[in-house]
């Protein structure tokens, strides 16, 4: 008696709007929607809506069984016995059908027709579970009444594991788990499936990822569309997201706000980033200053090899790129530059004064875009310090921030499609 | 916030109101008008200016509704309608929309027709190249370009002033309301409140506001939008009615083709006149036909949650892009058959736009009253019983067309005896 048997399979659309009998034989209703409880593994139905301004649900134990044609309870209908909806429940067809939700495996947003439910047996006990939702045209025509057209077509099944609705519910338990679902997804996805929400889902969705993934999601997207996202996030979030962001990109959005916007955000955010990102702001568009990023790694040149190591170990989270390691003195004036592989194979105790080279290639944040890109052409650099006339450092300019200019627009869709493409060989795998 | 601030934030959110009200004013809604004016002088004047205000009404719904929810008006329909209803909407707005792509090639058959070009060859270059260009280019600047040709309609409110109507004679007209029931002035008046405001209309300029990321926030600025937009096309309208009727319908001057709608603005351009109207009319129905069938793709398919989008492949997005080109080719066709009346398509399908209307409206007003939805920006209890007493008035109007084009006599004698 320990396995599980299947007694039945039904769309729910083949339920929805069908006769209640009571143990006599007496109609009761009909099955408006069903409520569920998703706390464990599988989503099940624990109640059914019957009569509309009814808001009391007859419990799932009451059925003897589900058909087609209508639901017979195994008791005497009496209203007293009825319960209202818990906090831990929703209704089913409300919240999925008809819904847009976010396929994890598809990494895209789709439009639920029906929902495929299954009727179990286990160790006595019987469940209604919520097994899948249809997204499939096929789904669409059994709404509609005419499945039979299409009945050549398989349906299109996405499985609750993989589903992301998109209105929220209260349940805490349940948001962790859907945290850990869009875990899987790629930021680029995220992005991706950004840009196709109106700005409610969006929201949503903001709430439903840790801050990291947010900005990993933003710094994927066109400044168009961040600009547009930051003025339609509230104000406390945009203040956190900008923080988290790197400074340069930060700047940029900021920069494409207006004054008024740009300096209430500046000013929710801590002092350090908003400092930082306002010295970038002051550059003008096409200088060298408006490209660069202040998170480079700089250390002091009394450092030894080892202690440098252990200084970067703390700074890499931040900093935009790590290869190249600014050395400077007290005043952050640059000294020198050594690379990560000169600093690896260096033996512990030397200090770095004694491994940097002196010779530094570095450029003024008022030089043009042009220059720049000349500059690290020529030497063949990853990245090039700004410093002021002082030489001291204001911050570098990556090799990709460079890049950036001189590309063509890259058609979007494309690159995103070749990355699911990618990430879907192994099934729901999630590759870097 | 100072008043710079305000403008610069105004001129940043404006756009949809205004395009659709230009692209209001196209092929059909130019016929539709100038026909009026033709044919009953002043008298449809009263229905257009009720038109107008109703369509400043239903714009006004839509965009706040586009605002506040951040969807578009197919995507409200089937999340809280389910599937049946929203296949009962979609195949109206199908409907009324493949007619009026068709009208809006009639225009551009018409345009070229007036410069010596032959239908069989402008129309399907024409398709051709509208159904390319926006597959494969930027549609947004195409727009700007075709709203500067949709200008040279206000040479129809200049001719209107220079031919020196009877201004009491109009104002006494505007504000009296006349009727009859004979079928010919019944179909003329829902064409005319057709034309003026169309379901697809409804569903482009909700679409819009949501594609520009506008908010409940700065919802207010989109109400001047949607405004102002209204104002141009009521006032142009106006302007057609009155200087066809002094020029046409005082010389008892009949319309047979859309060229001679042409001859209303004589007065201003001379020997010119039909380039002028030909630039013109090219302008409204070049921009309509770009939006028209695009739209319609994409409301149909958010509504059905096919794949959908200009950036996609055909292969990503089979259902839209097929839409998509069968509506310009059916469009374009219709316009080919031989023996067909231009000008009549255009008429047509304007009171078919009429008559399909009020599906689309009830569903517009009944989500925008839903609190649940509409949260704060609920439609208030007067707005909703104007929005009704409209739908129900448009409804009214397509049952006595019904009525009287299956028993004429009838209906006309008991109009006839109401008016008395």
């Amino acid at each position: 008696m320990n396995e599980l048997k299947v007694l039945g399979e039904f769309y729910f659309s083949q339920l929805a709007n069908k006769p209640i009998w009571d143990a006599k034989g007496k109609r009761i209703g009909k099955l408006l929607d069903m409520a569920m409880r998703w706390d464990s593994v599988s989503p099940h139905v624990t109640g059914i809506r019957y009569a509309k301004g009814v808001s009391s649900l007859i419990p799932f134990e009451w059925v003897a069984s589900w058909k087609k044609d209508g639901l017979r309870l195994n008791t005497n209908f009496d209203p007293q016995k009825t319960y209202p909806l818990h906090d831990d429940e929703t209704f089913i067809g409300k919240w999925l059908l008809d819904k847009q939700i976010i396929d994890l495996e598809g990494s895209k947003l789709v439009r639920v027709n029906d929902l495929s439910l299954s009727w179990l047996s286990h160790e006595d006990h019987q469940y209604l579970v919520l097994v899948a939702v249809d997204i499939g045209v096929r789904g669409l025509f059994r709404r509609l009444g005419v499945e039979f057209l299409l009945s050549r077509i398989n349906n299109n099944f996405v499985g609750c594991q993989y589903i992301k609705p998109l209105e929220n519910r209260t349940s805490a338990l349940q948001l962790t788990r859907e945290k850990e679902q869009l875990r899987q997804l790629h930021p680029a996805d995220i992005a991706d499936l950004f840009e196709t929400m109106d700005y409610k889902q969006r929201a949503n969705l903001l709430d439903a990822l840790d801050s990291q993934q947010a900005v990993d999601a933003l710094a994927e997207m066109e400044l168009e569309a961040q600009v547009e996202m930051i003025i339609q996030m509230d104000e406390s979030r945009a203040s956190d997201i900008l923080e988290e962001m790197p400074p340069d990109e930060a700047a940029d959005i900021l920069s494409e706000l207006s004054v008024e916007k740009s300096e209430e955000l500046l000013s929710l955010m801590e002092s350090d980033d908003a400092e930082d990102v306002r010295e970038l702001m002051q550059y003008e568009e096409d200088t060298a200053g408006s490209l660069m990023t202040t998170e480079y790694i700089g250390l002091p040149f009394w450092l030894t090899a080892e202690q440098a190591i252990n200084e970067l170990r703390r700074l890499a989270p931040e900093a935009e790129t790590i290869y190249y390691l600014y050395v400077v003195d007290e005043q952050e004036t640059l000294e020198g530059v050594l690379s990560l592989r000169e600093l690896i194979i260096a033996s512990p105790e030397t200090p770095l004064k004694d491994l940097m080279h002196k010779k530094i290639v570095k450029i003024s944040p008022y030089e043009d875009h042009e220059k720049v890109a000349d500059i690290i052409h020529k030497y063949g650099l990853l990245a090039v310090p700004v410093v002021n006339d002082q030489d001291q450092v204001l911050g570098i300019i990556t090799v990709d921030d460079v890049l950036e200019l001189f590309m063509p627009e890259r058609p979007r869709g494309e690159i995103l499609s070749s990355l699911v493409a990618r990430r879907h060989q192994p099934k729901g795998g999630h590759n870097e | 916030m100072n008043l710079k601030v305000r403008f610069a934030l105004f001129f940043s959110i404006m756009g949809p109101g205004i395009v659709t009200a230009f692209a209001d004013n196209d092929a059909g809604g130019i016929a539709t008008y100038a026909a009026a004016g033709a044919k009953y002088g002043y008298s449809l004047i009263f229905t257009m200016l009720i038109s107008t205000v109703l369509l400043a009404i239903a714009q006004e719904i839509s965009a706040r509704t586009g605002a506040v929810t951040g969807r578009g008006l197919s995507d409200l329909i089937r999340e809280n309608y389910g599937v049946k209803w929203t296949f009962f909407a979609m195949s109206v707005l199908l409907i009324a929309n493949l007619g009026t792509t068709a009208s809006e090639f009639s225009g551009i058959a018409t345009s070229f027709e007036i410069f010596g070009v032959s239908k069989y060859l402008s129309v399907p270059i024409m398709a051709f190249i509208i159904w390319w260009l926006v597959i494969k280019t930027d549609y947004g600047k195409l727009e700007k370009i075709l709203l500067i040709l949709c200008i040279t309609f206000f040479s129809y409110v200049i001719s209107g002033i220079i031919v020196h109507p009877p201004w009491p004679h109009i104002l006494v007209e505007s504000i009296t309301p006349s009727f009859s029931g004979t079928p010919a002035f019944l179909m003329m008046a829902i064409g005319v409140i057709g034309t003026t405001i169309t379901p697809w209309g409804q569903f482009y300029v909700q679409a819009s506001v949501v594609d520009k990321g506008i908010t409940a926030k700065d919802y207010r600025y989109t109400r001047w939008d949607v405004l102002i937009g209204t104002f141009f096309t009521g006032f142009i309208a106006f302007f057609i009615i009155v200087a066809t009727a002094a020029t046409l319908y005082v010389n008892h001057i009949p319309i047979e083709t859309a060229k001679d709608v042409a001859l209303a603005l004589k007065p201003l351009a001379g020997n010119y006149a039909s380039f002028l109207f030909g630039f013109g009319l090219l302008g409204a129905s070049m921009l309509a036909a770009f939006v028209l069938p695009l739209s319609t793709s994409y409301a149909v398919c958010e509504a059905f949650g096919f794949e959908h989008g200009i950036s996609k492949s055909y292969k990503e997005a089979p259902a839209f892009f097929s839409l998509y080109t069968v509506l310009i080719v059916f469009g374009a066709v219709i316009v080919l058959w031989p023996n067909l009346s231009l000008y009549n398509i255009m008429l047509t399908t304007q009171v078919v736009n009429g008559i399909l209307l009020p599906p689309i409206l009830i569903f517009m007003v009944l989500i925008a009253s839903k609190k649940s939805i509409m949260g704060e920006y609920v439609n208030s209890g007067l707005f909703n019983v104007i929005a009704w007493a409209f739908t129900f008035i448009l409804v009214l109007l397509t049952l006595l067309l019904l009525l009287s084009t299956l028993f004429p006599e009838y209906i006309t004698h008991s109009l006839g005896f109401l008016s008395l």
